[in-house]
């Protein structure tokens, strides 16, 4: 008995030193490290650090764009150009890492790991903003050295990263939806493929005449697409937020009239069945009549036509009879957070180089999104010559001028109310489902969430 | 149990023995030490890689928390578990989890039954060949598998509609993983294709320890190879079926989780999701771990009492041939 008492009291003991580590290590948890963030700058002046090309500082950039195969040697060759010309001369090395579904960068954030730049996707910026601890570029980079950077980019792109007044992205990378054209099934279905459809009602037309003569599928606007949606929405006069972004008022008739349109070319059996990446496959495939999908895609869809023998060509966001449409952009904008001012200088210089002149010629010749400095599509130094010959882009670029931002959704909810609204527009337009029904429950419960 | 010893010594045994009862005691307490200071290190390892997180989960789920560095958790109470059962997806999320469970257990139990009992009286090679084709889909990275399955069942360009329309049983392709039909019907057929395979091989582990005696003895009554599976083999096999239907049943989630998400991502709108989907999302898309935690919580506490149930079943039925 004795011995027994020992013993358990020696379990005892064990037991309470094992709850001591273990509480221990959990107290230490959620207090969390106040100090880790704002240490060189309250929000007022910036200081640039010197750098030290023969100890150079090591930044991190986190890039959806090196997880696609499409894109990802222009992306590398971006980080390498700057690697070495400006970051060998100042100092500065750029390590690019893949960031595939933007979680990458969530992760290593939270893993404490060195994350500096991110491209960053538009719609969750502010919820990026609150809980990855961007900062605002009025905040780490000198005022003056900012402005004149800026100088060439239009206010309407700049806008698109900033929040409460501050400038937490800065717009990067830029596409808008374009429709993509397969020549060759055109041709075959008796069309002309320079006078492609303009209107819905054209699409619709155009996509039907393409199923009954080659059998193949005449058009696709996945309803998951995730971004092209909000064009098509504003197209027909609709808005999906409040201009103070506190809430939802997407539903409405401009917007049930838009998804039953939509819906009546996706019930009509021209359209091409699945999700967008499916799409995107099938379009490259040379199965597929007409895509609406980002201009980004436009080096991979011309490597896919030129592998299989067809012409590629493009048209503008459709309308709804005689109103213009209203593309919106995807893309990313570049958002940071440096911790020192050396980071603060360093960041600087690869944004400088990035968003510049010869970042632009790379990013729109090598990627294939837009150059936001729109005036090098003229300049013969730098993208001229390569517009002239991908006129595609001249479609891109004039869709510019009636451009809206895709929805920025707001604040800790961003993600939960993005998923709510593609899931309601997937249900609207791929099933029987109510229209009307479907889209006022998605608004109702955006509002919950958001109120 | 040392308890009349321990009474006898001291009250019969003189002084100089009961000295050396000291020392063994002395000796027993150090052997004592000695086998807690070696289980220490695994104690030690399992309190930071389980007990810790599981203690974290549990104060998580009552803070509000993107987990990144310099942000301070906010205390929220309840709010988490409320939200939690206001969400669209959470309803969705736990029948389909029901369901996958529900689903898995013909591949987890029934089919390979029949696969390990139908292998197991081969002779030569073959067994092994046939045993390595059900084993093969396991050890395949799902990622990768996910993808070939996606290429199958490509609404255009893929095999599955191809031959489907050309054998006349469907007028026109299916969009099979944006279709709220077929979506989770496939990731439930995929996950348990893989899940043959792990199955078979314990079972026919076990068959092999199942002695052969049994088998002449009732052949020679006269049992017929239907009888002799009911009457030995099934209740030989039993503890191994029943430690089957608890993997299965508390792992099915886990195991779906890949296929979810590199097939359809809890699509369409949602129906294809299981719970565990639903934390990783809550946790790290949304980066709402407060929320992650409380669904990790609720359902800590459903398998816990599932599994205690199990046990007892396992305990009950389960015949054990010592």
């Amino acid at each position: 008995m004795e011995q027994f008492k020992k013993r358990k009291g020696l379990f005892i003991a064990f037991f309470i030193a094992m709850l001591l580590v273990i509480f221990s290590a959990c107290n230490t948890m959620p207090q969390s490290e106040e100090a880790a963030s704002g240490s060189s700058n309250g929000g007022t002046t910036a200081q640039l650090g010197t750098l030290d090309p023969k100890n150079p500082t090591k930044i991190t950039f986190y890039s959806y764009s090196l997880t696609y195969p499409s894109m990802k040697p222009g992306m590398e060759k971006l980080i390498s150009d700057f690697n070495h010309t400006v970051g060998k001369e100042k100092g500065v090395i750029v390590e690019g890492v893949p960031d595939s579904d933007y979680q990458q960068h969530k992760a290593d954030i939270a893993a404490r790991k060195q994350v500096d730049v991110v491209q960053h996707t538009f719609p969750t910026l502010d919820a990026g903003k609150i809980t990855l601890g961007f900062k605002a570029y009025e905040d780490v980079f000198p005022k003056d050295e900012l402005e004149e950077h800026l100088v060439g980019i239009s206010e309407n792109a700049l806008d698109l990263g900033r929040i409460d007044g501050k400038m937490y992205g800065l717009a990067f990378t830029f596409s808008t939806p374009i429709v993509f054209i397969n020549g060759d099934l055109f041709e075959q279905a008796g069309l002309d493929p320079n006078d492609p459809p303009k209107t819905w009602t054209e699409i619709k037309k155009y996509a039907l005449k393409i199923k009954e003569e080659t059998g193949k599928d005449g058009f696709a606007l996945p309803p998951d697409n995730g971004w092209i949606t909000d064009g098509v929405l504003f197209s027909n006069g609709a808005n999906i937020l409040s201009e103070d972004r506190s809430e939802a008022v997407f539903a409405n008739g401009e917007t049930f009239e838009a998804i039953q349109i939509w819906k009546d070319i996706y019930q009509s059996g021209a359209h091409a069945i699945g999700s967008t990446t499916e799409a995107s496959e099938q379009f490259m495939a040379g199965n597929l009549g007409m895509l609406v999908t980002s201009s980004a895609l436009h080096s991979g869809m011309l490597d896919a036509s030129k592998a299989g023998g067809w012409e590629l060509y493009g048209v503008g966001l459709p309308q709804f009879s005689d109103k213009p449409s209203v593309p919106v952009n995807s893309g990313s904008a570049l958002a940071v957070r440096p911790d020192s001012p050396e980071k603060n200088a360093a960041v600087w210089e690869f944004i400088k180089y990035v968003t510049g002149n010869e970042g632009y010629t790379t990013i729109t010749s090598e990627i294939g999104y837009l150059p936001l400095r729109t005036d090098l599509a003229d300049d013969p130094n730098y993208l001229k010559g390569f517009v002239d010959e991908n006129p595609l882009y001249r479609v891109n670029l004039e869709q510019l001028e009636r451009i809206r931002p895709a929805t920025i959704w707001p604040g800790n909810y961003a993600t939960e109310a993005f998923t709510i609204f593609t899931d309601a527009i997937v249900k609207a337009v791929s099933t029987d489902a109510d229209i009307e029904k479907t889209i006022t429950e998605a608004e109702d419960s955006i509002n919950d969430l958001l109120n | 149990m040392s308890k009349p010893i321990e009474n006898n010594m001291s009250t019969t045994l003189p002084e100089g023995i009961l000295g050396s009862k000291s020392k063994t005691v002395n000796k027993r307490k150090k052997g004592t030490l000695k086998a807690y200071l070696y289980l220490l290190p695994a104690l030690l390892l399992l309190g930071i890689w389980m007990y810790r997180p599981l203690l974290s989960t549990f104060n998580l789920a009552f803070y509000q928390w993107g987990m990144v560095p310099g942000t301070t958790p906010v205390p929220v109470g309840w709010d988490n578990f409320v939200r939690l059962f206001s969400s669209k997806d959470f309803g969705i999320s736990v029948s389909n989890t029901i369901f996958y469970t529900v689903g898995l257990l013909p591949f987890s139990i029934i089919i390979p039954l029949f696969l390990a009992v139908a292998t197991h009286n081969m002779k030569g090679k073959m067994k092994n060949v046939y045993r390595a084709f059900f084993f093969i889909p396991l050890i395949l990275a799902p990622v990768s598998v996910g993808a070939i399955w996606r290429w199958l069942f490509h609404p255009s360009n893929g095999l599955v509609n191809i031959m489907l329309v050309k054998l006349g049983v469907i007028e026109k392709n299916i969009a099979f993983f944006s279709d709220p039909l077929f979506a989770k019907w496939l990731v439930l057929l995929i996950t348990g294709w893989k899940m043959i395979g792990f199955s078979t091989i314990m079972f026919s582990a076990a068959l092999t320890g199942i002695s052969k005696d049994y088998y002449e003895a009732v052949s020679l009554d006269g049992a017929n190879t239907l009888q002799q599976f009911k009457d030995i083999t099934l209740p030989l096999l039993s503890p191994m079926i029943l430690f089957m239907v608890t993997m299965s049943i508390l792992f099915s989630s886990q195991w779906s989780f890949a296929y979810i998400d590199i097939l359809t991502a809890g699509g369409p709108f949602g129906t294809s999701t299981n719970i565990y989907y639903e934390m990783y999302k809550y946790g790290f898309s949304n980066l709402d771990v407060g929320m992650g935690s409380a669904a990790a919580v609720l359902f800590f506490i459903v398998f816990a009492f599932i599994a205690l149930a199990l046990n007892m079943l396992s305990k009950k039925y389960a015949f054990y041939d010592n």
